[in-house]
């Protein structure tokens, strides 16, 4: 979505500390050029296309559909992208942008390490330096995808600070950035910080909408009725929702994690019940979830990926305009919804993109088999094993690692990196 | 010329024995490593003369800032604190020290949420001289310029050695009270420093604009560095150093330290 001078409505703009102005004001302009440069815009879709795997189907979900008894159930299958989320779709974007800019180092923060696997792979590929902040907790809860970046050559450092989640590592992140502005990249991974960061990041993202568009006529010749997707930072939704914006027809769900209550720290519920709040912070104005002193508050959720204290300026401001309507799942029905696709359709869905899911089977219940929904699976399931195989309490779990980390030095047969 | 400014040449022309005598601006995190004791921590520096005194409100992400002061703001955070009572401390701070001058410094958001035109004319009730807010640009800045032009208050902007020529003429034409120049790329603190050739070219390339007078902070931390610029400068402000000091060695140590980098407080 086109911003006023970086503003959507009363959010965005750029607050930033005046060390940045010069690396802000070259992306500015780095960017305006590239979307109007044909040659960009060639190179950008083949790497989409032949990096990526897009464009990612639109699959119908016909057991689900007839189970739930309502509306046609379409999932747009971002988690097929390489990388395993739609994370991929910004960072070969904003990745271009770096060569072009002639900067040599990335820098990125993550919360459930999709989006810092998707800067270490595409850093790989084109040479680039590669550091990933990654708060404390969420190294805890996401590590296979934190063994991946290292295996990819890029450093991760742990971020300790704060409240040790996505918060914090934006924070760092944008401390890095500060000293190395010279030769690094700040490549953001969701729809916030600084202009043009958030209309940059929904840009790269819109070709999920365009590619719905165009799959939505060809499977069921109409525009879907209604649109789901989880608004962590708000990059997959606004990428599912961008193109339909002037759409009045179909209508679009925003779905935040409900965690486990409405008590400050039980959630990251920033647009619902008015638990959120305008501020401005982490370079941009918002909704942020805070206290009465302007203090950033904890959030909570299963999903390291939604746990964000703030949400996209872009999607504030649709929300508040009523053009998305807000709702929450909880991290109860998360896992639910999670499961009833594994059994029923046989896709493992990632916990953040499982609150879409959950929102969209409570409600597909009350509405007629003619309606058609899709729902944005913003990535795959396989990093959550963890999580997932302890909220569903599998009793093998526990005695395979614990043989696991029994056997991890012995069996050297394995071992790359012996003498 | 702001009431600020006047106080800075009056101080520097106080001290006509030192040549290019350079002010003291020493940094205080409110509420670290308690409200009562950064209170005392003030007092002690107030008493030893420093000219300037730089509070900074602690924010939960302080992005300016390196480890140090992060540290201390988010342990500040573990009680709560508020604008409205730092305020009420400074004030009497400011009437008990009336040789010195007060600088209140924190992050937009916490000023944002306060109301802007309600924290500067709070602000200017307490006698605070002037505002620090380093997330905030001059752009976005009309209702926060107006409030300070209208109370008194002196907006003090920040530059730093990449701004662009054009940018920092604008906004050293625009400054008052003094100019916050930033020595180096980075956060607060730290090894990094510049090298001597390149901050003073920085430095002379202000002063061919402005005659405001001007104050350099980030990594300041000896009185070599501080003698090598003295003559470009009128105020050096000690943030991280001092804080570390004061958290290896104690206020004791850390006063003196202080009088070591600025000899005419001893
Ligand atoms: C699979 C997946 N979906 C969603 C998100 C949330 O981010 P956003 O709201 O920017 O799409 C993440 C973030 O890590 C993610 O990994």
């Amino acid at each position: 979505m086109k911003s006023n001078n970086g503003y959507y409505g009363q959010y965005g703009g750029s607050y930033i500390p005046e060390i940045l102005y010069t690396s802000q004001q070259q992306i500015l302009s780095a960017f305006e050029e590239a979307k109007n440069d044909p040659d960009f815009l060639q190179e950008l879709h083949k790497q989409w296309k032949q990096f990526s795997g897009r464009p990612t189907p639109l699959t119908h979900c016909e057991n689900l559909s007839r189970h739930l008894g309502g509306a046609q159930i379409y999932l747009k299958r971002e988690d097929l992208n390489h990388s395993g989320a739609h994370k991929m779709n910004n960072v070969i974007g904003q990745g271009l942008l770096v060569k072009r800019m002639g900067k040599t180092r990335v820098i990125a923060e993550t919360g459930a390490g999709q989006h810092g696997i998707a800067t270490a792979l595409v850093a790989a590929r084109l040479g680039l330096e590669c550091t990933i902040y990654m708060g404390k907790k969420d190294i805890a809860r996401q590590y296979p995808n934190v063994f991946w970046m290292k295996q990819l050559g890029a450093t991760v450092v742990s971020v300790n600070t704060g409240s040790q989640t996505l918060k914090d590592a934006l924070d760092e992140a944008l401390r890095d950035w500060s000293s190395s502005h010279e030769t690094s990249h700040y490549l953001i991974g969701t729809a916030c910080g600084c202009a043009p960061f958030p209309e940059m990041v929904s840009y790269f993202q819109s070709v999920i909408g365009k590619e719905v568009r165009e799959q939505s006529q060809a499977q069921f010749d109409a525009l879907p009725d209604k649109l789901y997707a989880c608004v962590g930072g708000g990059s997959n939704a606004i990428g599912l929702f961008d193109n339909f914006i002037p759409d009045d027809k179909v209508e679009m769900i925003g779905v935040e994690a409900a965690g486990k209550g409405t008590s400050m720290g039980e959630h990251s519920i920033r647009l619902s019940n008015g638990l959120g709040s305008k501020g401005i912070a982490q370079g941009f104005s918002s909704i942020f979830l805070q206290d009465e002193s302007g203090q950033l508050q904890d959030t909570h959720s299963i999903a390291a990926g939604l746990d964000y204290v703030g949400v996209s300026p872009i999607i504030a401001h649709l929300a508040e305009t009523n053009r998305i309507r807000m709702t929450y799942a909880t991290d109860d029905e998360v896992l639910q919804a999670c499961s009833l696709l594994l059994t029923k359709e046989g896709i493992i869905p990632a916990l953040e993109s499982s609150h879409a899911l959950a929102a969209a089977f409570r409600e597909s219940k009350q509405l007629s088999n003619k309606t058609n929904i899709v729902i944005n699976l913003s990535g795959r399931g396989d990093k959550d094993i963890f999580n997932v195989a302890k909220a569903f309490q599998d009793e093998e779990f526990v005695p395979f690692i614990q043989e696991y980390a029994e056997g991890f030095y012995q069996d050297s047969s394995l071992n790359l990196h012996k003498d | 010329m702001s009431q600020l400014e006047q106080f800075i040449l009056d101080k520097q022309k106080s001290l006509s024995t030192i040549s290019n005598p350079v002010l003291a601006m020493t940094h205080v995190v409110y509420g670290y490593p308690s409200v009562s004791k950064s209170i005392e921590w003030m007092e002690d520096l107030l008493t030893a003369g420093v000219e300037l005194l730089e509070v900074q409100f602690p924010f939960s992400d302080p992005v300016a800032d390196g480890p140090t002061i992060v540290n201390a703001c988010h342990h500040a955070l573990t009680s709560k604190i508020t604008i409205e009572d730092c305020l009420t401390h400074l004030a009497r701070l400011s009437s008990a020290f009336p040789n010195s001058k007060i600088l209140f410094m924190s992050y937009l958001n916490p000023i944002f949420k306060f109301g802007i035109e309600r924290f500067v004319q709070q602000a200017s009730q307490a006698n605070i001289s002037g505002i620090i807010i380093p997330d905030l640009a001059i752009e976005n800045a009309q209702e926060y310029q107006a409030a300070c032009l209208n109370n008194k208050v002196e907006p003090i902007w920040l530059v730093t050695p990449n701004t662009p020529s054009g940018r920092l003429k604008m906004l050293t034409q625009q400054a008052t009270g003094f100019i916050y120049c930033v020595s180096r790329t980075g956060v607060t603190g730290g090894e990094q420093q510049s090298s001597f050739s390149k901050l003073q070219n920085y430095l002379q390339e202000i002063q061919s604009y402005t005659n405001t007078p001007l104050a350099v902070g980030f990594g300041i931390k000896s009185k070599d560095q501080i003698d090598a610029i003295s003559e470009h400068i009128c105020v050096a402000i000690i943030g991280s150093a001092l804080l570390q000091k004061y958290d290896e060695l104690g206020p004791g140590q850390a006063l003196i330290y202080v009088k070591k980098l600025f000899p005419h407080l001893a």
